[in-house]
């Protein structure tokens, strides 16, 4: 017993050098424990994530054929209404085609677009983040933007060998420039992930919306990017306003308002990883400094 | 048997991505299932405090690989929870006392790993949650009553790794 007694207070001895060591240790080493440690449960998010997909594929596998036949006819009837609203976009496009023609608009080509399966979310009050089955071996870097469609999902935080962390749009760190659906001047508002509360729907925030500016009645008005910071291409949907009620004060020149993402984003099963083709600015600035 | 903490981790690491497929499935609800403080009760019981410092750190650099929490906050804890425990063993003589002790290492496990973020947290990067203290004390309850749950049925899978690596059982009276 008095042994243990001794060896133990060897040990508070051998942990107080260790933390403080641990302190002033250069951060590349703490950097490359947690890339180990990410690196040996890699493997283990991969097996469980395509271990779903493979449930979900021989579940429906199992199905029989009435139940396809069924599913079949409804596809068929959907495709009907489908092909009428593909008539529509066609004018639509034409339409776009010859407005983008007029304003000379370039669609950015200077992403190459990733596509990869979520293996894993996470989420507190402190950060919402999932986690996707490509990584650095797949060309994805930090920084990265992350969308679904044409909305957007998050930003890449870490990149691993085959797994990657995605912020996102909802997490405290996230952080993008915004323009909102329905000002004429296009001014420029500022989103911010909001630290949540446990067993609520996660939101963002938007600040910096200018005093005049109000919502369509009886429409939900969207947050675009901007494009500006080079992170994010322009136009994409980062969600819809929920202007927060508050009476305009003498002196106050900005309101704030929720920023409701347009998906659910923990029921994503695939997202786009837009990796810019040209390093940008930050990134040259951080090799710099590597 | 130098090895026995390395077997011992892999043999409790189903249970640790366990945890972390259920925090997957409540990701909708930001709460996240602590179980790591729980994990090292058991092997502080049989294991020398050589073997279980080591087991120890792992299961805290573990948790800690996939979530931004400060390097070592949750590591270190359980590294100075395992010594505290391996030199007292009075206090994992019988299975209440065993389940007490994984109800406190869990808690404080998770009070230091919540307490270390919000430190950590970036004063520029917005807004702090509405109600900071009602999530730290819905956390905490988690982790508390998820530490009580998992405890035995962890315990007996380590319990059985243990005897098949031919470590001897606790004495009865340490």
């Amino acid at each position: 017993m008095e042994q243990n007694r001794r060896g133990a207070q060897a040990s508070y001895v051998a942990l107080t050098i260790f933390i403080a060591v641990w302190i002033f240790m250069p951060s590349t080493v703490r950097r490359l424990n947690r890339e180990a440690f990410t690196e040996f449960q890699a493997p283990a998010l991969h097996l469980v994530s395509k271990s779903r997909d493979l449930a979900r594929f021989w579940e429906l596998k199992s199905r029989s054929s009435e139940d396809m036949a069924a599913a079949g006819r409804d596809l068929a009837r959907v495709n009907a209404a489908l092909e009428l609203k593909l008539a529509d976009f066609e004018d639509v496009r034409r339409e776009n085609k010859r407005l983008r023609k007029i304003d000379s608009y370039t669609v950015p080509a200077d992403y190459m677009s990733v596509v990869a399966r979520v293996a894993s979310r996470d989420s507190s009050s402190w950060w919402n983040r999932i986690v996707i089955r490509k990584g650095r071996n797949d060309g994805i870097r930090p920084g990265a933007p992350v969308v679904f469609g044409n909305s957007v999902v998050g930003r890449v935080t870490a990149v691993h060998l085959t797994t990657s962390e995605v912020d996102l749009v909802t997490s405290p760190g996230f952080r993008c420039t915004a323009f909102l659906e329905g000002d004429e001047q296009n001014r420029i508002v500022l989103v911010n992930g909001l630290a949540g509360n446990s067993l609520r729907a996660p939101q963002a925030r938007i600040s910096v919306i200018p005093v005049d500016y109000e919502e369509r009645v009886g429409q939900v008005s969207k947050v675009y990017t901007t494009g500006m910071g080079g992170v994010f291409p322009s136009h994409l949907i980062l969600g819809t306003i929920d202007l927060e009620s508050q009476a305009t004060k003498p002196g106050v020149s900005f309101k704030e308002g929720r920023l409701n993402p347009v998906r659910d984003l923990y029921n994503l099963q695939e997202v786009s990883v837009l990796v810019p083709l040209h390093q940008n600015p930050g990134e040259a600035l951080l090799d710099q400094f590597q | 048997m130098g090895w026995a903490w390395l077997i011992l981790l892999l043999a409790t690491y189903p249970w640790l991505l366990g945890a972390d497929l259920a925090t997957d499935m409540l990701a909708g609800a930001g709460v996240i299932m602590f179980i790591s403080g729980a994990c090292i009760i058991a092997p502080c019981r049989r294991l020398r405090p050589i073997q279980a410092v080591p087991f120890a750190a792992c299961v805290g650099f573990l948790f800690e690989a996939r979530r931004p929490i400060p390097d070592g906050a949750l590591a270190i804890t359980l590294v100075a929870a395992s010594i505290f425990l391996t030199a007292n063993k009075p206090l994992l003589r019988n299975t209440p006392r065993l389940l007490r002790a994984a109800i406190i290492t869990n808690t404080a496990g998770c009070i230091v790993w919540c307490v270390a973020v919000n430190l950590a947290l970036d004063p520029t990067r917005g807004a702090s949650s509405a109600s900071p203290w009602a999530q730290f004390i819905l956390q905490v309850g988690i982790a508390t009553i998820v530490g009580a749950a998992a405890f035995i049925p962890i315990s007996l899978v380590q319990n059985f790794a243990m005897d098949r690596i031919g470590i001897p059982p606790a004495a009865d009276t340490p």
